[in-house]
């Protein structure tokens, strides 16, 4: 609780010119909150030197344990006003009050009365607040390395090289992985023209004689119990300490029953390029019907004959929260069943690898043109040589002794000799086609390790795997564009094909970003700030179990699974997993569960704050826009910025995530006579965009059991409404706000509570 | 759905091709801008696309069989404005150079003329020819370098006489039978290669134009490409349209007049020369046999309008070279090549040309050492120009008029002037 307050209203940026700052000051000496605040200033530029040594004299002096800044967005100058342990609270008058403002004619002091809203609001949401103060517990430095393959030899030699020390656990006898088969790589480095080494031996010498790693070969991980900074993990039997995990397990080679189609499996030298590599490499290419080396070898890209039965429509959907694994030492009636997990591995891989198979195909290419008589034929219905590859693309392109074309492969038939006869249509030369080859080959899917089995083991409530790998056909992706390596278990980070399909070079990459995050992540743990994505976050979830019914539900939803249970089903926090987004917080129907600085009662009371005129006609309608502030709060502020503006009756609050919205803040808007809830934040689904994956989705899911409610009380559920903007649809934001307005609020009328 | 055509790709045919020109064909990616830009190009089926996927795929059959070839007339736009440096005009430079190659017989020239290494065979077989004669005149006359003077019909040895080169190489024995042989062997070469060159095209579909009532014989076709394409140039005029383009189009029409011009006065000359020996063996009155002999009678005076006409075309022609080598020149490489064939003809005119007139002058001046050696090189050289030609570049003089009238016949394109 901060209870002696400092109020800073600036007038500068535009802010004096349209409110009257000084009334401002003025309202809230004399307020309701005035006990609160015994410091209240204007000044017309805060943000500078004189106005933040101001505020920093009088924490002095006044002893102020908060500080309430009204004037920009707090996504700027959030360096600027920044003041140590006192806490500061930001109110946005600048971009969501005065740019954004526009006028209804018919009303009076519609500007005066929203700023003074926003006032009252901020100071007492600065009051609830309190400073997280997180216990830290002695964490394990050790980074573990799954997989020993090109991406965990390098993630693990990234990690010693920070100084870190490192287990590395390979399945295998040899370290290696997949690498160990290929004879070369397609280039990798400028200029991007010539096959090269793939420098196994060397990376596996260089692992090998570093002090700080520790190789486990023939190991598996059987058992990730614990937390970040204190895993213990159970390989072959032995109990490690580990910080964090790099998850390297990289991937398999596709079934071949999927090429089927095209002859796999029926005709001898329909190979794959998985079987063409290892010949290459392994004493050079021959035919497997005769041992001879071919003179022509037709590589096939195009995928459609293997992909047609894929439907993408029947794509798998976000379900709602999965079936838990039961826990079998508890008594109950329902059986448990055994734990199976689903094989992910579909067609559809075929066409996920296909910028890998592209250049693939070149390389071994190239291999059948070591035989300078020898010609390769490549076959592709679509080239995918994106970025600086198209310079070896190029190069393919002027051997003469390579052919490229554009085709539909139709079928592959047994010719006299062993040889085959493609069939193609759609040729460049606009006519179907049959040609002659020695050798056929066909493409290799990139089939991640985690598609297969859930590889992590992890002892969680939720279960040993990831969840909701099926949206990613098995890649241990969580669909985070911005976030590369994350998973949907805070500490382990993916990196190389278990995460998507990708040559060395980003494999490479890939392991020092990983290598970077989980040594990010040891750090945090032991400094008992949040990893991901809010960054230093000190504040953690806080249970109130005295009044907790053991429903579950927050263990359930959490999207990182980052709460275990009791036998009785009490949730055991485990706050270096937690990514403090709240979604535990919105769950609970007993409200026992908040964050020191961001809780039930600190929300509610703001959206108390809000003084609705008990006559719409005479003082207009109110609204209260929830804001998610990773996207939609930053697209109202890019709306300011870019001269939008929206109706004068609405107040944002911003929010951590939509799943972090607890039922009882829409009650107390709609018992406060409010018209209206907006709820703005992520979209969600398969193609989520949630910092939180399954915020905004939960949240959608939350809102028809608030609209029942609702209903309950005579009051139209279609005054809350959940809408979908992404960070850059700043231009579509004003168009909601007033589409909410015109449609709902203007429709229904004044909400039936108003006045009470 | 069509039967699926059997393809198969061939390694040699596409090193083949790259090796006489067509080096960048590989670099293509089929976007097609060259068949947009092309000036020429007809709607339907348009060229050089077509022909870059076929030798991408080494499809030797389709190229060898291909009219559309010879409707481009090289003005390099496709080239300039290719996106990935692929060159298509080069390609069908290509194409040509190795029709030339392969349309004439025997096919042992054609190797020869393919290539620069070859060249000192191709010199050598004139040079050895004319320097027999030479050798065999100056055992006959008692010096390499004679000097003579008039003597009826004849030349005799004079001290203080003049440089005649009909003196040296006699017309009637030497330079006339060589040369109508020679003549005569080459037009008998390229009926038999414009035969093949036919029946080539023989399997191209006939485009029916729709109200038209019937279609052109050969032969009105033939007539309407010489009318056109060939007397006024009408193709090269309309392709490409830069100032060098226009450069290009001026310098060809030129040396093609200078060409028509000198073969004029050769006319005269041997009509006139074997014209009064045709009149003396009719028992013609001597007083017409004296005219017609003197109006071929050389060296001619300077003021002879036939002289006037051969000094005319000769500086004619070098403008001609001048423009056309100096847009060789300054082409940018990475857009344009020249191959051997287009240096080789190049080459071959300016030696033709600078000797021939290289030799006038040196005669004038009375310089027989310097003269007679020139006016051998001529020789060598002009023999070189026709006894090559079917398998040169120049051939596309007779190949391109056939296939462009067999072109017009079929309707692959239009008879007539053509809008720009």
């Amino acid at each position: 609780m901060a209870e002696k307050l400092g109020v800073y209203i600036c007038g500068g940026c535009d802010i004096a010119k349209s409110l009257d700052v000084e009334g401002l000051a003025e309202f809230v000496k004399n307020g309701r909150h005035q006990s609160l605040c015994p410091v209240v200033k204007t000044n017309s530029v805060l943000c500078s030197p004189e106005g933040k040594a101001e505020i920093e004299a009088d924490i002095e002096a006044e002893g102020l344990d908060g500080v309430v800044v009204c004037a920009c967005s707090p996504r700027v100058k959030w360096d600027v006003f920044e003041f140590g342990a006192t806490q500061v609270n930001r109110v946005n008058l600048r971009e969501q009050c005065v740019w954004t403002f526009s006028d209804d004619p018919d009303k009076e002091n519609l500007l005066d009365s929203m700023a003074k809203d926003y006032v009252n609001m901020g100071i007492v949401y600065l009051n609830k607040s309190s400073v997280p103060e997180p216990e830290v517990e002695k964490c394990s430095e050790t980074i573990m390395v799954l997989g020993g393959g090109f991406t965990g030899l390098n993630a693990a030699l990234e990690v010693a090289k920070a100084g870190k020390d490192v287990v590395l656990v390979e399945k295998e006898a040899e370290l290696g992985g997949k690498a160990r088969d290929m004879y070369k790589s397609f280039p990798l480095t400028y200029p991007h023209t010539a096959l090269q080494e793939t420098g196994l031996d060397k990376l596996v010498a260089a692992v090998n004689s570093n002090d700080k790693i520790t190789v486990k070969t023939s190991a598996t991980l059987e058992k990730l119990h614990g937390a970040p900074g204190q895993y213990t993990a159970l390989v072959n039997g032995e109990e490690l300490s580990i910080g964090a995990v790099i998850l390297a397990t990289g991937w398999e080679p596709g079934n071949s029953k999927y090429l089927a189609p095209l002859g796999y499996g029926q005709f001898k030298n329909v190979v794959t390029t998985s079987e063409f590599e290892k010949m290459a490499k392994n004493g050079g290419i021959k035919r497997p019907s005769d041992s001879k080396a071919p003179k022509s070898v037709a590589f096939i890209l195009d995928v459609e004959k293997f992909m047609a039965d894929v439907d993408y429509s029947q794509r798998a959907v976000c379900e709602p929260p999965e079936e838990l694994p039961c826990d079998e030492n508890k008594d109950g009636e329902e059986e448990c069943e055994t734990f199976v997990y689903e094989d992910k591995e579909s067609a559809r891989h075929l066409a996920y690898s296909s910028e890998i198979s592209s250049l693939v195909a070149l390389k071994q290419a190239a291999y059948v043109r070591e035989d300078p008589e020898a010609m390769a034929y490549v076959f592709y219905d679509h080239m995918m040589v994106p970025g600086v590859n198209e310079r070896f693309y190029k190069v393919a392109q002027d051997d003469p002794g390579v052919m490229l074309s554009k085709a539909r492969i139709t079928s592959i038939k047994e010719g006299s000799g062993g040889s085959l006869v493609i069939s193609a249509k759609n040729t460049l030369l606009g006519e179907n086609v049959e040609i002659l080859a020695d050798m056929v080959v066909l493409p290799t899917a990139i089939v991640p390790v985690t598609a297969h089995e859930p590889t992590m083991n992890f002892d969680y409530r939720q279960g040993p795997a990831f969840p909701d790998l099926e949206l990613f056909d098995g890649f241990a992706d969580s669909n985070y564009i911005c976030f590369p390596y994350e998973t949907r278990r805070t500490g382990v980070y993916a990196a190389g094909c278990v995460r998507q399909p990708m040559p060395m070079n980003l494999a490479q990459d890939d392991a020092a970003g990983a290598a970077l995050k989980a040594i990010q992540c040891v750090v945090s743990a032991d400094h008992g700030v949040a990893v991901h994505p809010r960054s230093g976050d000190r504040s953690y979830p806080v249970f109130n179990f005295v009044r907790c019914t053991q429903c579950k539900r927050c263990t359930e939803e959490c999207p990182f699974g980052a709460l275990d249970a009791d036998e009785k089903g009490t949730p055991m926090p485990n706050p270096t997993r937690c990514r403090r987004c709240g979604t535990c917080m919105g769950a609970c129907p007993e409200r026992v569960i908040g964050f020191d600085d961001y809780n039930i009662d600190q929300m509610g009371s703001a959206i108390k704050q809000v003084q609705v005129p008990d006559n719409m006609d005479e003082g207009g309608p109110r609204v209260i826009i929830l804001a998610c502030e990773n996207d939609a709060y930053p697209a109202l502020d890019m709306a300011a910025f870019r001269g939008h503006s929206w109706s004068p009756y609405v107040r944002v609050l911003p929010v951590r995530c939509l799943g972090s919205v607890n039922a009882i803040w829409v009650a107390d808007a709609m018992s406060k006579g409010v018209d209206g809830v907006m709820l703005l934040g992520c979209k969600y689904g398969d193609d989520y965009q949630c910092h939180f994956m399954k915020g905004s989705e939960l949240c959608n899911r939350r809102k028809e059991n608030i609209a029942e409610s609702l209903n309950r009380l005579g009051v139209e559920p279609e005054r809350v409404e959940q809408y979908e903007v992404a960070i850059d649809e700043y231009d579509k934001v004003p168009g909601m706000i007033e589409d909410f307005m015109t449609n709902v609020v203007a429709k229904f009328g004044p909400n039936p509570f108003k006045g009470y | 759905m069509s039967n699926p055509v059997k393809v198969q790709p061939d390694l040699k045919f596409v090193q083949e091709l790259q090796a006489v020109g067509g080096e960048s064909l590989k670099k293509c990616y089929q976007c097609a801008t060259c068949s947009v830009v092309c000036p020429l190009s007809p709607q339907d089926d348009p060229y050089p696309r077509k022909e870059m996927v076929w030798a991408q795929w080494g499809l030797k059959d389709r190229l060898v069989n291909d009219i559309d070839i010879w409707l481009c007339h090289n003005c390099g736009t496709c080239s300039d404005l290719c996106p990935r440096g692929a060159k298509p005009g080069d390609l069908l430079g290509a194409l040509r150079n190795m029709a030339y190659r392969n349309l004439a017989a025997p096919k042992a020239i054609g190797k020869w003329m393919s290539s620069s290494k070859y060249l000192p065979l191709l010199v050598a077989i004139p040079a050895v020819l004319w320097l027999v004669i030479w050798v065999i005149r100056a055992a006959q006359l008692g010096t390499a370098f004679p000097l003579f003077e008039a003597d009826g019909h004849s030349w005799k040895i004079a001290e203080q006489g003049a440089v005649v080169f009909g003196g040296l190489f006699p017309g009637d024995f030497t330079i006339d039978p060589i040369f109508v042989l020679t003549f005569f062997t080459m037009i008998g070469i390229f009926v038999a290669a414009v035969r093949k060159l036919l029946a080539s095209f023989a399997d191209l579909p006939q485009v029916y134009v729709l109200g038209q009532k019937e279609r052109p014989g050969m032969l009105a076709a033939f007539i309407d490409t010489i009318k056109y394409e060939v007397l006024r140039n009408s193709q090269i005029e309309e392709c490409g349209d830069d100032p060098k383009d226009a450069q290009r189009f001026k310098g060809h029409l030129l040396i093609m007049y200078s060409f028509i011009a000198l073969m004029i006065v050769t006319g005269i000359v041997f009509v006139a020369h074997w014209g009064g020996y045709l009149l003396m063996w009719l028992g013609a009155p001597e007083g017409l046999i004296d005219f017609v002999m003197l109006t071929g009678h050389t060296p001619m005076s300077l003021v002879n309008p036939v002289k006037l006409l051969a000094n005319l075309g000769f500086f004619a022609g070098i403008l001609g070279l001048i423009w056309l080598t100096g847009r060789r020149m300054s082409l940018d490489k990475a857009k344009q090549g020249s191959s051997w064939y287009d240096w080789y003809l190049l080459t071959i005119i300016w030696v033709i040309f600078l000797s021939g007139f290289g030799a006038q002058v040196f005669r004038l001046m009375g310089q027989q050492f310097i003269a007679y050696p020139t006016y051998y090189v001529h020789l060598v050289a002009v023999w070189m120009l026709f006894a090559y030609l079917p398998w040169s570049k120049l051939g596309h003089l007779v190949y391109r008029t056939a296939a462009l009238a067999y072109a017009k016949k079929i309707g692959r394109i239009p008879m007539g002037p053509r809008n720009k």
